[in-house]
This record gives C-alpha cells, sequence and structure tokens, in this order.
C-alpha cells in the first residue's frame, strides 16, 4: 500500500511539473504584452515599477524566467497581482481556494452520494416504475444547459419564493457590525465542519466495525457522534459566530443544489449500469444462496463492487463541475477561485492569472491522487503485490 | 430412515423470447437423511435447474409448472421469502458450478464464512465465529492464516477448499454441490472429493452431487440419477446402476467415459447431440439418439416406475441382459459408434 502511494504521488508531482510549466507558456503566449502593459498603467508607481521589474525578471531571457518562474512558483512566491496591487497573488489565491474547495466538494461529495444511492436503488429494482423516473429525471437535469439551470433555480428559490438570497458569498447588511470577518467565519466553519467529518470518521471506525456491531456500540456510536456536533455548534454559539455561519451556509444553498441537480445523474447512471452488471456476478448470487437479507446482498455484494468504478466518476466530475466553476462562481456571485481567474483574465492580471489556473491544476490533481488512494482502498486486488500488505 | 428431501412430479419451464424452455419435466426422486445422490446428464439437462429449484434461487423468467419440493416434510414453495432465508445455508447449503467467482472480491475469505454464521446464528459472537471458521479451514486443508486474504490471493484448489468450507459453515442438513471439482486438474479433483466425502459421512450430511462425469458420480453417491433433456431416465443404488444400467442413455453415458469403477472400456460416444428444450422431442426424449428405440419411444413418453426396490426406470425397452453380448449385436447391427464393447461382469 505504502509503495502504492508513493509511486502515486511521484506520478502526481510529475503532472503537476509539466501542468504548470504549460500555464506559463500559455500566459506568455497571450496576446497583449505585459511589459507594455504595466508601464502604462498610471495606477502603478515609478519606484514600484522597478520593483515590480525585478520580480518578475523580464530583464532575463525567456528560458532564465522560465527557470525563476518554477523555483518561485514550488516557494510559493507568485508575485503580486496587478489588478489588486500591491496584494500578493499568495494572499489572493489563499482566501479564495478554500470557497472553491469547499462550494465544489459539498456539492460533488452530496450528488455523488444521491447518484449512488439512487443507481444503487433502480438498479436493484429495474425495470420497475422507480427505475424509469429516476432515469428520466436524471437525464432531464443532466442535458440542461447549465446557466439556464441555474437561472430557474435562482428565479424560483431566491426570486419567487424568497426562500434563500440571490447570490453572493454573505449579506453585507449583516456583516457590517460583524465582529469577525468573513474568512475568519469561514475558517472556522471548515474546521468545526472537518472536526466533526473527522470525528465521526473515528466513531464509526472504532465502534461499528465488524459485520454485526452491537446494539450498544451503535447506541454509543450515535451518541457519541451527537455530542460532537453539539460540542462544535456549542463553541460557535459561544464565539457569537452562529449567526453568520447561517449566513455562510444560506448562500451556499443555491450553488449547491445547482451543481447537485446537474451532476447526480451521471453517477446515478454509472453506478445503475455498473451494478446491473454485477447482480449478474456469481458471488452476488452465492450472497442469496446464504441466506443473506435482501439488502446485505445489495449492499455488501452488488453495490459494493459496484462502486468501484463509480469512484472514478466522482473525480471526473470534479473536473468538470470545477472546469465549469468559472459560471458556476460567476452567476452566483460566489468570490472563489473561478471568479477570481475570471476577472484577472479580463483585467490582464497576469500573475494572478497565472496563479489561478495553477492552482485550478493543482486542485484537480490532488482530487485525481485522492480518488486513485480511495480507489485502492476499495478494491484489495489493486495494491496486491504477493505479499499480504493489503 | 428419515427422507430429507422430496421431489415430487417437478416440472419447470423458463420463459424466453422463443418460448418456453422445458428445462425440468416431471421429476420425482427422494433423499434419505445422511445419504448421497449423484445427478448425472450432459450439459444443458438441467442439473442446476433443479439445484437451484431446491435453493428456490430461480430466475426470474423461471416458472414452477407444477409438482412440489417438500424439505424436511415443509412444503418449499408455500413458504415465505423470509423463511426460505433462513432456511438457506442453515439448511441447505450449497457449492456453486462457478465455485471460483462465488467468493466476493473486496472481503476477505474467512470474513464471508463468518457473515454466513452470524446471520443465521444471530446468539453466535463474532469472534467464536472466527474460532469455528478456523476449525473449517483445517478440516479442508487450508492454513488457517489464509482467514484474512482476499480470494485473488487464493489458488483455484484453495478457493475451492474455501468455498466447500463456507458450505459446511452452519452444518446444513443437505449440500448441493455443482460441478464442485470441474474447474480442477484431475489429481486435486478426485483428492477434493474424497475429502468432501470423508466428511459428509462423518457428520452424517446428506448431498446431492451434480456432475457431467460419470466417474465423478460413481465415486462418491449412494443413490445416482441419471438425466436427459430435463427428464430423470433412471435413478437406484449406485452399485446397481452402474453394474447393471436398464436404461440405453445410462449405458451410452457410461461408455462415453473412460474409466469407470475401476474397469477398462473403451470409448463409446453418443452421436447426435442433446435435444433443443424449447422443442423436445416427443415420446421419449432420448429417441432419436436411441439404438434400441422402437416405435413406441416416439409416441408414447414411458413411465417413471420403480423396477426393483429403490431403483426407477422410465424406459419401454430397458435392457435386459447383464450389459452383455445383445446390446453390442444391437449396438454393431443398427451400426452405432462401438469400437468395441467388454463383456463386463
Ligand atoms: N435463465 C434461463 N432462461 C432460459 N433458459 C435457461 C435459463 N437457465 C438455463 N436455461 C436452459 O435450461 C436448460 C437447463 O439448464 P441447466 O443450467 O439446468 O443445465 P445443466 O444440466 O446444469 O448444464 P451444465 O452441465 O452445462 O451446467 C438449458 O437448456 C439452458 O439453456
Ligand atoms: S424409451 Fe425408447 S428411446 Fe427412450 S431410452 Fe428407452 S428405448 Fe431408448
Ligand atoms: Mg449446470
Amino acid at each position: 500500500m505504502r509503495r502504492y502511494v508513493f509511486g502515486r504521488l511521484g506520478q502526481v508531482i510529475l503532472t503537476l511539473l509539466i501542468y504548470v510549466t504549460l500555464v506559463y507558456f500559455l500566459m506568455q503566449a497571450m496576446p497583449g504584452d505585459i511589459t507594455m502593459m504595466y508601464l502604462s498603467n498610471p495606477k502603478i508607481p515609478q519606484a514600484a515599477r522597478e520593483e515590480l521589474r525585478k520580480q518578475l525578471g523580464l530583464d532575463q531571457s525567456l528560458f532564465m524566467q522560465y527557470f525563476s518562474y518554477m523555483k518561485n512558483f514550488f516557494r510559493g512566491e507568485l508575485g503580486v497581482s496587478f489588478s489588486q496591487y500591491p496584494k500578493p497573488v499568495w494572499d489572493i489565491l489563499m482566501e479564495k481556494l478554500p470557497r472553491t474547495f469547499v462550494l465544489f466538494l459539498t456539492a460533488n461529495v452530496l450528488s455523488f452520494y444521491i447518484g449512488f444511492v439512487l443507481g444503487k436503488v433502480i438498479a436493484w429494482r429495474r425495470g420497475r416504475a422507480i427505475d424509469y423516473a429516476a432515469t428520466v429525471v436524471g437525464i432531464t437535469f443532466w442535458t440542461a444547459f447549465y446557466p439556464l439551470l441555474a437561472l430557474v433555480v435562482i428565479w424560483l428559490f431566491a426570486y419567487n419564493l424568497k426562500w434563500l438570497p440571490l447570490n453572493q458569498f454573505i449579506d453585507p447588511r449583516l456583516w457590517s457590525t460583524a465582529p469577525f470577518t468573513a474568512n475568519q467565519v469561514f475558517g472556522n466553519m471548515v474546521s468545526g465542519a472537518a472536526i466533526v467529518a473527522i470525528g465521526i470518521f473515528l466513531i464509526s471506525y472504532y465502534l461499528l466495525r465488524g459485520l454485526k456491531p452491537s446494539r450498544r456500540s451503535r447506541v454509543y456510536a450515535w451518541s457519541l457522534a451527537a455530542a460532537l456536533v453539539a460540542a462544535v455548534l456549542v463553541i460557535a454559539a459561544r464565539k457569537g459566530m452562529l449567526i453568520y455561519i447561517w449566513d455562510i451556509t444560506r448562500h451556499m444553498i443555491l450553488p449547491v443544489l445547482t451543481l447537485t441537480l446537474i451532476n447526480f445523474a451521471g453517477t446515478m447512471l454509472l453506478m445503475r449500469d455498473s451494478m446491473l452488471e454485477t447482480v449478474q456476478e456469481d458471488y452476488v448470487l452465492a450472497a442469496r444462496a446464504k441466506g443473506l437479507p435482501d439488502h446485505v446482498v445489495r449492499d455488501r455484494y452488488a453495490a459494493r463492487t459496484a462502486l468501484l468504478p463509480t469512484v472514478t466518476s466522482l473525480v471526473l466530475s470534479l473536473a468538470s463541475s470545477m472546469s465549469g466553476g468559472m459560471v458556476t462562481e460567476t452567476m452566483f456571485s460566489w468570490p472563489g477561485l473561478g471568479q477570481t481567474l475570471f476577472t484577472a483574465a479580463l483585467s490582464n492580471d497576469y500573475p494572478l492569472a497565472t496563479g489561478a489556473l495553477a492552482f485550478t491544476g493543482i486542485f484537480l490533481l490532488i482530487a485525481h491522487f485522492i480518488a486513485d488512494i480511495l480507489y485502492a482502498v476499495l478494491d484489495p486486488r489493486i495494491t496486491y503485490t504477493g505479499q499480504s500488505d493489503v | 430412515m428419515d427422507t430429507l428431501l422430496r421431489l415430487e412430479d417437478l416440472t419447470m419451464h423458463y420463459k424466453t423470447k422463443a418460448g418456453w424452455v422445458q428445462a425440468i419435466d416431471g421429476v420425482s426422486f427422494s433423499l434419505d437423511k445422511g445419504q448421497s445422490l449423484g445427478l448425472v446428464g450432459e450439459s444443458g439437462c438441467g442439473k442446476t435447474s433443479i439445484a437451484m429449484s431446491i435453493m428456490r434461487l430461480l430466475p426470474y423468467n423461471a416458472q414452477l409448472v407444477k409438482g412440489r419440493i417438500l424439505f424436511g416434510g415443509r412444503n418449499l414453495y408455500a413458504l415465505s421469502d423470509e423463511e426460505v432465508r433462513q432456511l438457506r445455508w442453515k439448511e441447505v447449503a450449497m457449492i456453486f458450478q462457478a465455485a471460483m467467482n462465488s467468493l466476493n472480491p473486496v472481503y476477505s475469505v474467512g470474513n464471508q464464512i463468518i457473515e454466513a454464521i452470524v446471520t443465521h446464528e444471530p446468539e453466535t459472537g463474532e469472534d467464536e465465529a472466527r474460532e469455528r471458521v478456523e476449525s473449517l479451514f483445517e478440516l479442508v486443508g487450508i492454513p488457517k492464516e489464509r482467514m484474512d486474504h482476499y480470494p485473488h490471493e487464493y489458488s483455484g484448489g484453495m478457493k475451492q477448499r474455501a468455498v466447500i468450507a463456507m458450505a459446511l459453515a452452519c452444518n446444513p442438513s443437505l449440500i448441493i454441490a455443482d460441478e464442485p471439482t470441474t474447474a480442477l486438474d484431475v489429481i486435486v479433483q478426485d483428492k477434493i472429493l474424497r475429502e468432501i466425502e470423508d466428511i459428509r459421512r462423518k457428520i452424517n450430511m446428506s448431498m446431492i452431487y451434480i456432475s457431467h462425469d460419470v466417474s465423478v458420480i460413481a465415486e462418491v453417491s449412494d443413490v445416482v440419477g441419471v438425466m436427459y433433456a430435463g427428464k430423470l431416465l433412471e435413478l437406484g443404488p449406485a452399485d446397481d446402476v452402474f453394474k447393471r444400467p436398464k436404461n440405453p442413455y445410462t449405458y451410452s453415458l457410461m461408455h462415453a467415459y473412460p474409466s469407470i469403477l475401476g474397469e477398462k472400456h473403451d470409448l463409446v460416444t453418443i452421436p447426435g447431440e442433446p435435444p433443443n428444450l424449447l422443442d423436445p422431442p416427443t415420446g421419449c426424449r432420448f429417441h432419436p439418439r436411441c439404438d434400441w428405440a422402437t416405435k413406441e419411444c416416439g409416441e408414447t413418453a414411458p413411465l417413471w416406475r420403480e423396477i426393483t426396490e429403490g431403483h426407477y426406470l422410465a424406459c419401454h425397452n430397458p435392457i435386459r441382459t447383464k450389459q452383455g453380448k445383445s446390446c453390442k449385436q444391437q449396438k454393431t447391427a443398427k451400426g452405432g459408434d462401438v469400437i468395441d464393447t467388454s463383456d463386463g461382469n
């Protein structure tokens, strides 16, 4: 297993090198000359120009420029943004990245889970009404024109029903008197969610392992999980953050909903297909012969192996929704990486655009890496090397 | 002796686009506690279909036309799904034809056996089940450290043994072994068969062996049933049936395989193909290929009747002699592929 992980990691790093190189040359090949642009930019004072010229290394050869770019890139020095001068690109990205990450991760995990469960159920009841209904609805959303769907969702829930805010990340009226910045609250939200997720994982790992956890350990597990969630909420409340957290959450709902609607059918249909194959497997028949209850045969046998190919789809859908991230973030005015890339490209902010593009790629590579590891964890056949180190 | 399983006039058809496949037609037999029955017949004659009927695991397009299956006196097809689920593995376990693929690739082998135990015996803890699996592994000859390994880490023979261990896990009163050893080479095949037989005798369990290979059946069964195209043609004590076959098909089948019961026979092939079960021949289903066939055979199906104690037969013209010269004369006269038939005993 360890060898497998390191092997994958090596591949990821190699891909990253190539990707960053590509991004660099792509930016070099863009029309419009950086030198001219910033020399004629009246916003930048003379002293800063010299500093910038040096920092960008524009007096060196292209190869040397590339070399120092790579060196700087891997030290996290991405230069200074033109349009938000003098803010370093790194700081901007570090502010935007979590927002994009949280938004797309939530939407993808949600749509994957929904797609997985629906696909499993409809494959198990193939040919029945629920199968047709879910397939038709899923395909309708899947093939919908994304910006249109987003508009419809906004119109319905925000404009018409007024349940949720139209767009943005926060409600400025609420936050004008807030004792925290949006970033502080968001950071706390993310760490709170991470603590809950890790906690629940550990609880279920230690208390619910084995084939048939006893009733007592199930009760323990549930109460521990509930206590954990309650504790996190109480801490947030005592910090006075709860209302702000709720505000950010409310702003997340519509984009997450839209992304989920458009994405879940991919996983669902894939899961359905994959499971229609696994139900034919001899071990599924054998599981029924063993007298296992129907849901056990479905979940632990047919669905468990059908899950494997759909894990790949999780990454693919993450990739496609990230590349559509610019659209989502623009439609919902979500101040994340996609929107940053969009505005940076429009305003010729090369350092920022390069950084944003590079980080989008890194993000995807990491997702890929995680999916590979997940795949290996889920399928014991993958890492098999002859010894039983699985 | 107590009857454990009884099939009464079982008739089961599969619905297909082309029509009804008459896979089982009027099959009756009964099996006592502790007895082993061998079902033999060419590929596609309905052996697996019988096994699946007994497990009540038939595919959705299968239809029970008539007859019934009594297990321990209970009509299997009158039970609820839940009752059948509890019966499976606890009472009737199975070694599948595709034993190699009947283990789930993503769980360890031991885990899958433990699962069967704790499902059917909720009072058994997982540790206790684990110990039981260890002793089962010992019984079938797999090192017990192998428990936590995954199926892909097993060799073919080991998987086969693991599947046998799994069938034994809940001490069922009956195990159906559908071609339990076909995927293995002959030496391993023999060894495993003998091991199953040993275990079976030790714990006085009933068994149904299914094979297309007469020599396998001859080695392990108390009673043999010979099937052809969805029908039983002959059934009786193994010694009786193999020493004095009454049905011409039994006779041909025995001689289609070399070396049965250790005697030397030259190979006789049965000319022709088994019939299409969508539209089986009228009368006796074997008549187009039978060297003993008379006019009657093509018109009326022979009745299933007991000819001597425990020996059943369906045939209009049973072989009367002791598998002797008359067969040879008759066959060669009709131009069958007889190379040489020994005089037997
Ligand atoms: N689900 C099904 N639908 C339609 N026909 C089927 C189905 N399953 C089996 N059959 C047909 O029923 C007949 C009996 O099949 P079965 O599998 O019981 O034979 P078998 O004796 O086990 O053969 P083998 O030795 O090849 O395993 C065959 O003609 C087969 O084609
Ligand atoms: S009934 Fe006729 S055709 Fe059928 S096996 Fe007997 S002799 Fe042959
Ligand atoms: Mg079969």
